[in-house]
């Protein structure tokens, strides 16, 4: 049971309340919800870190990005900088749970859940981003692929707090999609998912990348995939090949959301519409957030 | 009146709606009461094992424990509808996940959570009976052995863990079936399921004396006074039941549900006791939930679509104990037969316990999943004959004067005309994309007879009060009842509140099942309201002097035909408080037939004026992915006259969008122990609005003998009937094959595409 429950005013009074032993809470969309389902009883002491106005914010430097930790997916699919050149993002967020998830919860504590099924965290991966995490110690950065350890572990120290996703700025010519298997519209969980991020250049893909969501213990990256596409005209017969990688990376297990088989085989449909629409959006061809939503039923 | 000309017909605003909408509605669980305790549950730690002991002292020793109870403490009753079977709290045994070893009362949520853990229970685990159609093996373990000791109905057919045998019996279907040109084989599965009403339910229970009052979410508030009475062994009159707002129903808040234990802890603890359920308790603990069913169908018939003869074996996992399911199995029998013209027929259906939740009434109970089965039989029949199912339907369905699956002589019904209708409502000729298709599903479901009966009092300025044992679920049914006694007294709507779901105010009603509220509580309003137009007629003759068939009511007024300036107010009339109707109506009698040859007769051999229906669905299958999209469901009904347009077209669309979630999202999974393995709305995938298709309702209205008051018949169960039939149809259309597995989840969709059975 919580014992203590304070509210931060500075990123200060936040870090030494972690220091001591407290747990960080913004939106409260996975602590809360956790509790309640018995996963994990609440923490002792929590803090409040949604009222420190400096960890909020969506800022672009350098033609990249600065997430401040307590955007909350409703901020980033309505920012136009990552709808137009982050699409991947804004697909993903676009998606996460309801319409009350997407208006409290937070790309920090999104990212520091560490679920294999965050929809953001595939195209977080895919745009090579990093954490920004702080201490009473110091700050240090760590690239998300070396963050995710397995399903809700991290790397990160327990008195650690993420204050901030840096994003560099993709290439010219670059589109990006996330697509998830959905069986319904909405209040949707990932079962399987997909992103992709393309540059084109004079009609070749010059940099890939694809990772997986919900098919191993955490987001992946698929470098067999990511090499079937750099270097091509990323016609039918390459992407159909990087498809095949994403069915062939994936580990997934068997629950009440999908057998294995099934899991594995549609991550191969999954990532191939990924594909499809990150290229179409590289090539300035337009395909609407979400594109889980644009490209259902698509077929090969 | 005529059909679709009364005022509910155009206008209906619901006297429950605002407070609904606007948050300022009191449901059980806001009620609160000084002193007041909560109650928690210590559920059992395995589905099916031997209780070896049982110590509550752990328990009874924290601080803020008000009450600890087990079944030692209570009188040592059985209860349950056609088999008493069950216990309030485990005795001896446990038979499935959500049994309850003991409640707590105490303080505070977090104390009783607390005290609960703490009593400490020693099992010696039994094997669980998970298969339900192993369960009937003859080596089985008996998960009741002690049945026969079990008081129970005489229609039971019972043997070893089969609950209930009944069959359906008509001419020889074994012969017939030698003689058809076609014959055609299916076997199909459905999973069982859940109503998920919104508002987990609450009951909170308060004694004054020997008297105790029990606010509880039931939509049977009889039914449940009566099972208190009986479990606890106190007189009804000593018991009062009273619903606040209830948050929805569907079926699975039927019957007696922990009103009994919580009563039993607000006695020990001396003070008011609430229970409040989680949503994972929702799921676990209640004992009502769709049955799962194995369903085999053969059809003989000749080539021109005369069908000669049906046969069907089902099986029915009834969980762990009876409640008020003991009927199912006779149920599913009937829909294996369908509204069809069937020359002779075999129908066999066993019910079966297993270490399941318990399986009951959820929205016209067996009807969806059977008659999903049996509608894709039939198109496979169609398919057989080179017929299009919808003419091979026009062929078959029942008409006036055609015979039933037990003789009985049908009178006007709509059917066919609800098959025209739906049709063409979904323009079934149209061409479509290769992944869309339209799949087209008939049903029925009878009109339940029970006695009900209402008061109305004219009060001393001219307004009215209705009381009726009627209980409201959200359907509108209890809403509508004033704008009918305001057409039959020529008043207002507005003149009249309604005091209702309470057992203390009215006389027994059956509760909000079967469709029965506007059949059966709507016959006894009017006749209460006809009881008072009688005595302001007589009154108002006295006062005008004149013969009371010269008289009419309208616009709040007694005046004479064609005077209408001698008149008299309904409100002076009223002036002594003298004004005050009864009513029951007679109940409508179950139709007649030749039954001789049926086993396990239970009461649903024939159909009382049955309500009749014809949904058309148009989807969209991802071939890739196996998603399936409804885009449209086209459903035409013969429920009668439409008394309120609005009210009855709002159960379709309710009944359409849960039919579509029945079809391919929703569906409870279980381990090899019996366990849910989905107990909550995160992966129990309800539809969402999103979701949902645009669905266009009409209504064929013919009147029929047996009918409810004014020609009605029941319209909140058919609408869940075929629609996920129709849309069955519709996805085997697009694979070219059937899905032969409840719900067809994407994943079923894409194994069947690729050949392999879900």
């Amino acid at each position: 049971m919580t014992r203590s429950f304070t509210w931060a005013v500075t990123v200060e009074d936040a870090l030494a309340a972690i220091g001591s032993g407290a747990r960080p809470v913004a939106g409260g969309t996975d602590l809360v919800v956790g509790a309640r389902q018995g996963k994990a009883s609440l923490p002792e002491a929590i803090v409040a870190v949604d009222r420190i106005a400096s960890l909020g914010g969506i800022v672009e430097v350098d033609g990249g990005l600065h997430l401040g930790t307590l955007a909350t997916h409703e901020e980033i699919v309505a920012n136009e900088v990552i709808r137009e050149r982050f699409s991947a993002l804004a697909d993903a967020s676009a998606i996460v749970g309801s319409h009350a998830t997407r208006a409290h919860g937070t790309i920090g504590g999104n990212v520091m859940n560490a679920s294999p099924a965050m929809d953001a965290g595939g195209p977080l991966l895919c745009f090579d981003a990093s954490a920004t995490l702080r201490s009473e110690a110091g700050e240090r950065t760590v690239p998300l692929g070396e963050l995710w350890t397995g399903p809700g572990s991290t790397t990160a120290d327990p008195h650690e707090l993420l204050v901030g996703i840096e994003v560099p700025a993709p290439k010219m010519m670059t589109g990006s999609a996330y697509v998830r298997l959905e069986y319904r519209r909405q209040m949707e969980i990932a079962i399987v998912g997909a992103t992709a991020v393309v540059t084109l250049d004079a009609g070749s893909v010059t940099h890939a990348r694809v990772a997986i969501t919900a098919l191993a213990p955490t987001i992946r990256r698929i470098p067999e995939a990511e090499a079937a596409l750099a270097g091509s005209d990323g016609g039918d017969e390459a992407i159909a090949t990087a498809a095949r990688a994403a069915g062939t990376g994936s580990s997934p297990i068997t629950d009440v959301r999908g057998s294995a088989g099934y899991r594995t085989a549609m991550a191969e449909v999954i990532a191939r519409r990924a594909i499809v629409a990150a290229l179409a959006r590289a090539r300035g061809e337009q395909v609407s957030i979400p594109a889980s939503a644009a490209t259902r039923g698509a077929t090969a | 009146m005529g059909a679709g000309t009364t005022a509910a017909a155009t206008t209906f605003i619901r006297g429950d709606g605002k407070e609904k909408v606007t948050g300022v509605g009191r449901y059980t669980a806001d009620l609160t009461m000084t002193g007041m305790a909560y109650a928690k549950f210590r559920y059992t730690d395995h589905p099916h094992a031997r209780i070896l002991r049982i110590d509550t002292t752990k328990a009874r020793a924290v601080p803020g424990v008000v009450a600890v109870l087990t079944q030692e403490d209570l009188p040592d009753v059985r209860f349950g509808g056609l088999v008493l079977d069950r216990t309030l709290f485990a005795k001896d045994v446990v038979r499935f996940e959500g049994e309850i070893v003991a409640g707590v009362a105490a303080l505070t949520e977090e104390i009783a959570a607390e005290a609960a853990a703490l009593i400490e229970v020693d099992y010696e685990p039994l094997p669980a009976i998970t298969d339900f159609v192993a369960a009937m093996e003859p080596d089985a373990p008996l998960i009741h052995p002690d049945w026969a000791s079990y008081e129970r109905d005489e229609g039971m057919v019972a043997s070893g863990n089969t609950i209930s045998y009944s069959t359906i019996v008509k001419g020889d279907a074994d012969a017939a079936m030698a003689q058809a040109d076609v014959v055609v084989k299916g076997r199909y599965e459905s999973d069982a399921s859940q109503g998920v009403p919104i508002e987990p339910r609450a009951v909170l229970a308060e004694w004054r004396g020997d008297e105790v009052t029990i606010w509880s979410s039931t939509q049977v508030p009889y039914a449940a006074r009566a099972g208190v009475a009986q479990t606890l062994q106190i007189p009804e009159a000593n018991v009062r039941v009273v619903v606040p707002l209830l948050g929805g129903g569907f079926g699975a808040k039927c019957d007696l549900h922990f009103e009994a234990q919580v009563a039993a802890l607000a006695r020990a603890a001396r003070r008011p006791v609430k229970l409040v359920f989680s949503r994972e308790e929702e799921f676990r603990a209640i004992a009502q939930r769709r049955e799962g069913i194995v369903m085999e169908f053969e059809t003989g018939a000749t080539r021109d679509g005369h069908l000669l003869a049906r046969k069907a074996r089902l099986v029915l996992d009834k969980g762990a104990y009876c409640g008020e399911g003991g009927f199912l199995g006779q149920m599913a029998a009937m829909h294996a037969c369908g509204p069809y013209q069937i020359d002779n027929v075999f129908v066999e259906s066993y019910l079966n316990y297993t270490n399941h939740q318990p399986s009951g009434s959820v929205r016209a109970p067996t009807a969806p999943q059977v008659c999903w089965g049996l509608e894709q039989h039939m198109d496979e029949v169609a398919r057989e004959l080179g017929i299009d199912p919808v003419e091979l339907r026009r062929r078959t369905v029942i008409e006036k004067g055609a015979e039933g699956p037990t003789r009985q002589i049908f009178d006007e019904v709509g059917i066919k005309q609800t098959l025209e209708r739906a049709v063409e409502m979904i323009g079934y000729d149209r061409e479509l994309p290769q992944d869309e298709a339209i799949g087209v599903a008939v049903g029925w479901w009878p009109c339940m007879p029970a006695p009900s009966g209402a008061y109305i009092h004219l009060n001393g300025d001219g307004s009215g009060t209705i009381v009726t044992g009627s209980q409201e679920n959200g359907s509108g049914a209890v809403m509508a009842m004033p704008t009918y006694v305001a057409e039959e007294l020529g008043m207002d709507p507005h003149d009249f509140t309604l005091l209702y779901q309470d057992t203390a105010a009215a006389n027994w009603d059956m509760g909000s099942c079967g469709s029965q509220t506007t059949f059966n509580s709507g016959r006894a309003i009017l006749a209460a309201a006809v009881d008072v137009r009688d005595q302001l007629l007589d009154a108002a003759a006295a006062e005008l002097e004149v013969d009371r068939g010269d008289l009419e009511l309208a616009e709040g007024r007694v005046r004479v035909k064609g005077s209408p300036d001698r008149s008299v107010s309904i409100a002076s009339l009223a002036e002594g408080d003298t004004i005050h109707g009864k009513g029951s109506g007679e109940v409508p009698e179950v139709p007649t037939g030749d039954t001789g040859g049926c086993v396990g007769r239970l009461g649903n051999e024939t159909f009382l004026a049955p309500q009749l229906i014809t949904q058309a669905a148009h989807v969209k299958v991802d071939r890739e992915t196996g998603v399936v999209r409804v885009l449209k469901v086209a459903a035409a009904h013969d429920c009668g006259v439409i008394l309120n347009r609005i009210g009855a077209d709002g159960q379709v669309t309710g009944g359409v969008v849960m039919g579509v979630g029945l079809a391919i999202s929703e569906g409870t999974q279980l381990d090899e122990e019996g366990r849910q393995r989905n107990p909550h709305l995160l992966d129990y995938k309800l539809i969402t609005c999103s979701d949902a298709p645009e669905i266009e309702v009409d209504w064929i209205q013919i009147p029929t003998a047996g009918a409810g008051p004014r020609g009605s018949k029941g319209v909140g169960e058919p609408p869940q009937v075929p629609t996920a039939g129709a849309i069955a149809n519709a996805i085997a259309k697009v694979l070219g094959t059937q899905v032969r597995h409840l719900p067809m989840t994407p994943e079923r969709v894409w194994s069947a595409s690729r050949g392999v059975e879900g």
